[in-house]
């Protein structure tokens, strides 16, 4: 891992359009800003490993699983039968 | 409802989370046409994956996310109308236990059919969200 110090306001250019800017450094937390083309998505990352395994856990279910699964139906609709 | 059938093809520019490759999708209804579900299979030579996916408002009618400005601009969704949601069902066995992700939701560009996996950060919306409340009568 390539480790770089920085100040608060001071920045880090990845590539030729993104820029890591440190924002403010108050005790243990750190604020960055980030600035990115659109088509490079920005995550917290724990938030995106969780959605990486939920994803991977919901990913091409066995055809058997699907078989039962339309006749699910929501809760309050099935009240209503 | 909203006739996903409607949808021919999906594009996730920057693919899923644990699928980044995965860019086209087509949606294809399961069963009959008043099954909730349908399937969102990849288009894509090599990533050959699939998910099942359901509107969250028939399961969960008091989900409201709110979608962060970084995904609503990049799907260029210009107000809540140009926005079909989907959310993605981890199937069990039994199926009356499968779970849906309330965190990650799929959010489609009615319009342009682009789409993207948001991610609603500090939501209280969890990744396995029990699509029927466990039996108790």
């Amino acid at each position: 891992m390539l480790v770089l110090t920085r100040r608060a306001n001071q920045s880090i250019v990845i590539g030729a359009d993104i820029v890591v800017t440190v924002l403010e450094v108050r005790g243990d937390q750190v604020r960055i800003g980030i600035e990115a083309p659109r088509s490079v998505s920005v995550h917290r990352e724990e938030v995106f490993r969780e959605l990486e395994a939920a994803n991977r856990a919901a990913a091409s279910p066995a055809s058997g699983a699907l078989e039962g699964l339309a006749a699910l139906r929501p809760p309050q609709e099935r009240r209503s039968r | 409802m909203t006739a996903t059938d409607e949808l021919p093809e999906l594009h996730f520019t920057s693919g899923l989370p644990g699928f980044p490759d995965a860019r086209r999708f087509v949606l294809v209804r399961i069963g009959d046409e008043l099954s909730p579900f349908s399937v969102l299979r990849s288009l894509d030579g090599g990533s050959d994956v699939e998910f099942v996916v359901t509107h969250p408002g028939l399961f969960f009618p008091d989900y409201a996310p709110e979608i962060d400005d970084d995904t609503a601009e990049r799907l260029e969704l210009r107000s809540a109308d140009d926005a079909l949601l989907l959310v993605i069902v981890t199937v069990t066995d039994p199926v009356a236990a499968s779970t849906a992700n309330l965190l990650g939701p799929i959010v489609v560009n009615r319009h342009t059919r682009a789409a993207a996996q948001a991610v609603l950060g500090a939501s209280g919306y969890n990744t396995r969200e029990a699509l029927v409340p466990s039996p108790t009568g």
